[in-house]
């Protein structure tokens, strides 16, 4: 089964994010990969390999496709899709009213990262 | 016994066995050898224990970072330990023993070809080749046995670490319980490795030289700092007089023999540092650098991290005063996300205030926020007996960035009366380390509360000196009579206005500057936490009428040489 999903974390498939989707798919009984749409299934890499998904280089607003196989396969795509969808990885909860200054500097902060 | 003399960076002694930090360190493999002499599977366990000895070693790096720096940073150890587990990578290797490589070999094949990928992309990408050579060399290391040359957060008990010269990160990794003394062969006191030794309480002495390089891995010493030497296999007298020679701590505050009180007040870097500036008798904390929560991570600290940690710092110390400076960063401090911009001479370009009214200012404003909810938790400006919180902003140069600054600081005390948050406004004041801010001193501290001296940006600016640069470390001392003229107007100018002025730059530290800086009218004195006690002793036997004497000498002189004999210093 697979699917294709719009990369969400403002970090794209770096560090944390890439971190976790790794330790996610490890964790299933299922074999999980994740590439670019228009790769192909030649494009297709492991997700449970951190060398693999962080070669990637996803960035958020890129669409990836991730196929999943075995016995935990719905599951394993579920938490992966999941991953990928959402705004922030679990870093520490920044609460109530922080929350608009603390977004204000990370759009700043992600803006400036790639040049 | 054998003596080497240098530069005593951090006053405290330590004995412990020398251990030569080369980052470079030696991992040749030798000779590709022909693959049918090679047993693949001996090959294969090889490469299974190096693994299972790399996982053990970065497991130990994660728990330590996350225990002395936090989460954040610890989290780049869990990416080393998925490299080190990756199924491709270690398929890749795996294959390539099978075909008759060498584990060693393998190890670094592999590697090169991932590494080259990563430094093909762009930004954060380019960071994870990083990682992967770091847990490639733990993996050579393991496989060659080199074990002359361990993680600095690894070091054992009682490591003397030897060094051509630290850098300020390999310096804030160390474990300061088995580090027992550091010397290096060049870098001056003021370098900011040093400064991170000191606030780490670790003896240091720097600048040691050639004669350094003759002292082997293992060989017994003694670290110095207060005497500013070496020793090779010392005796155990020698050991025992410099561990007497350091101060005992002194918690009440002091004055001078005739009764003028002067705070000493310790620099502190970090969180962590704050309950040894206490243990240290510091009358409150007289530079409280934010830099450290906003370094080694991937985006800016929020508001409630920073309030927490203000507040934890007036927690410390409820009687005292406690100087946040607002962020400093640019120069030599980098800070990857802020993305400052490369600069041909970044000392001269965009740091400090400079960034925070203009393309930082946001990243000012939640800081002024946390900082006017910590100060509500505090004293307040309202107290007058050198307690509660006080802000200063760094690399002033200009009156209007004052103007800018406190009028932030009024808005933003605006919002928060408008959201009905609590908070205080705390004292404000600026940093004087540029020759303008000398110079405008009297317009400065109209303005403000007080002023602090930055005396090594001070001395670096006053004498057009880069303070890392030791083919000019002669120009960069405070004791030139040019800079102790900057800090005497700075002085004069604040009596004036009826501000205080406090001195936070390494000078603040050194006991035998103290009568000459009482002399030139300072009231407060900041620095290293582990100087404090020594400089407390001297301040009590200082009589004031007769350091404005010394002072005013000191400033008639024509030269550093003249004003170091007279302070009686010996030449270095």
């Amino acid at each position: 089964m697979e699917r294709t999903v719009t990369v969400v974390p403002e970090a794209g498939l770096h560090a944390r994010p890439a971190s976790k989707l790794v330790q996610t798919a490890s964790r299933f009984d299922a074999d999980v990969s994740i590439g670019r749409p228009e790769d192909g299934d030649d494009g297709l890499v492991r997700a449970d390999s951190m060398l693999s998904v962080s070669g990637l280089n996803a960035a958020r607003g890129e669409s990836v496709r991730v196929v999943a196989e075995g016995a935990e396969a719905a599951d394993a795509l579920d938490a992966i899709c999941d991953l990928l969808t959402s705004e922030v990885e679990g870093a520490d909860g920044e609460t109530g009213e922080a929350d608009g200054e603390a977004d204000g500097d990370e759009t700043d902060a992600d803006g400036g990262d790639p040049t | 016994m054998r003596t080497l003399t240098g530069v005593g960076s951090t006053p405290l002694s330590g004995v412990g066995a020398a251990r030569w930090y080369r980052p470079e360190a030696d991992l040749t493999l030798p000779d590709r050898p022909d693959p049918s002499a090679v047993d693949a599977d001996a090959e294969l366990a090889r490469f299974e224990s190096a693994r299972d000895e790399a996982r053990e070693a970065i497991r130990d790096a994660r728990d330590r970072a996350a225990e002395r720096v936090g989460e954040e940073e610890a989290a780049v150890f869990d990416a080393h330990e998925q490299f080190l587990d990756d199924p491709e990578l270690v398929g890749d290797v795996e294959d390539a023993i099978g075909d008759g490589t060498p584990a060693g070999h393998a190890v670094n094949d592999r590697f090169a070809a991932a590494i080259e990928r990563f430094e093909g992309l762009d930004g954060p990408m380019a960071e994870r080749a990083d990682d992967l050579r770091d847990v490639r060399d733990r993996l050579l290391r393991a496989l060659l046995e080199v074990d002359s040359v361990v993680g600095l957060g690894d070091l054992p008990d009682g490591t003397v670490l030897l060094a051509e010269r630290l850098t300020p990160s390999d310096t804030a990794e160390l474990d300061p319980d088995a580090v027992a003394g550091i010397a290096t062969v060049s870098g001056g006191r003021t370098a900011h490795a040093a400064i991170i030794a000191r606030s780490l309480s670790i003896p240091a002495v720097v600048g040691v030289g050639e004669p350094l390089r003759e002292v082997e891995d293992g060989d017994d010493l003694l670290v110095d700092g207060a005497a500013g030497r070496v020793v090779v296999d010392p005796d155990p007298e020698a050991c025992a007089a410099a561990a007497g020679t350091e101060a005992t701590a002194v918690t009440e505050r002091v004055a001078t023999a005739d009764g003028r009180p002067v705070e000493v007040a310790a620099n502190v870097g970090s969180e962590a540092e704050l309950p040894a500036a206490a243990d240290r008798g510091a009358d409150g904390i007289g530079l409280f650098r934010t830099e450290f929560l906003f370094i080694d991570r991937d985006s800016p600290p929020s508001e409630d991290e920073q309030y927490e940690a203000v507040a934890a710092a007036l927690s410390t110390f409820p009687d005292d005063r406690v100087v946040v400076r607002t962020l400093d960063v640019g120069g030599d401090k980098r800070v990857p996300y802020l993305d400052l911009p490369d600069e041909t001479n970044p000392f001269l370009g965009r740091r400090g205030i400079r960034l925070s009214l203009d393309e930082h200012r946001d990243l000012f404003e939640t800081q002024i926020r946390a900082v006017l909810r910590a100060a509500a938790s505090g004293g307040g400006a309202d107290s007058t007996g050198g307690e509660g919180l006080a802000v200063m902003f760094p690399l002033v140069s200009r009156v209007e960035e004052v103007e800018a600054a406190v009028a932030a600081v009024e808005s933003v005390a605006a919002d928060l009366d408008a959201e009905g948050v609590d908070h205080a406004i705390p004292e404000l004041g600026a940093m004087i380390e540029t020759p303008a801010a000398a110079f405008l001193a009297d317009r400065l501290a109209e303005r403000l509360d007080f002023l602090s001296v930055g005396t090594n940006d001070l001395a670096q600016y006053v004498m057009a000196a880069d303070r890392e640069n030791d083919g000019v470390a002669d120009y960069h001392d405070p004791l030139h009579p040019a800079v102790l003229r900057a800090i005497d107007r700075t002085t004069s100018a604040a009596a004036g206005a009826d501000a205080w002025v406090g001195m936070c730059g390494e000078m603040a530290g050194d006991p035998a500057l103290t009568e000459l800086l009482v002399g030139l009218g300072l009231d407060e004195l900041s620095m290293s936490a582990v100087t404090v006690p020594a400089v407390k002793e001297r301040v009590r036997a200082v009589d004031s009428a007769e350091a404005r004497a010394l002072a005013e000498e000191a400033l008639a002189c024509d030269a550093r040489s003249e004003v170091r004999d007279l302070l009686g210093i010996d030449g270095a």
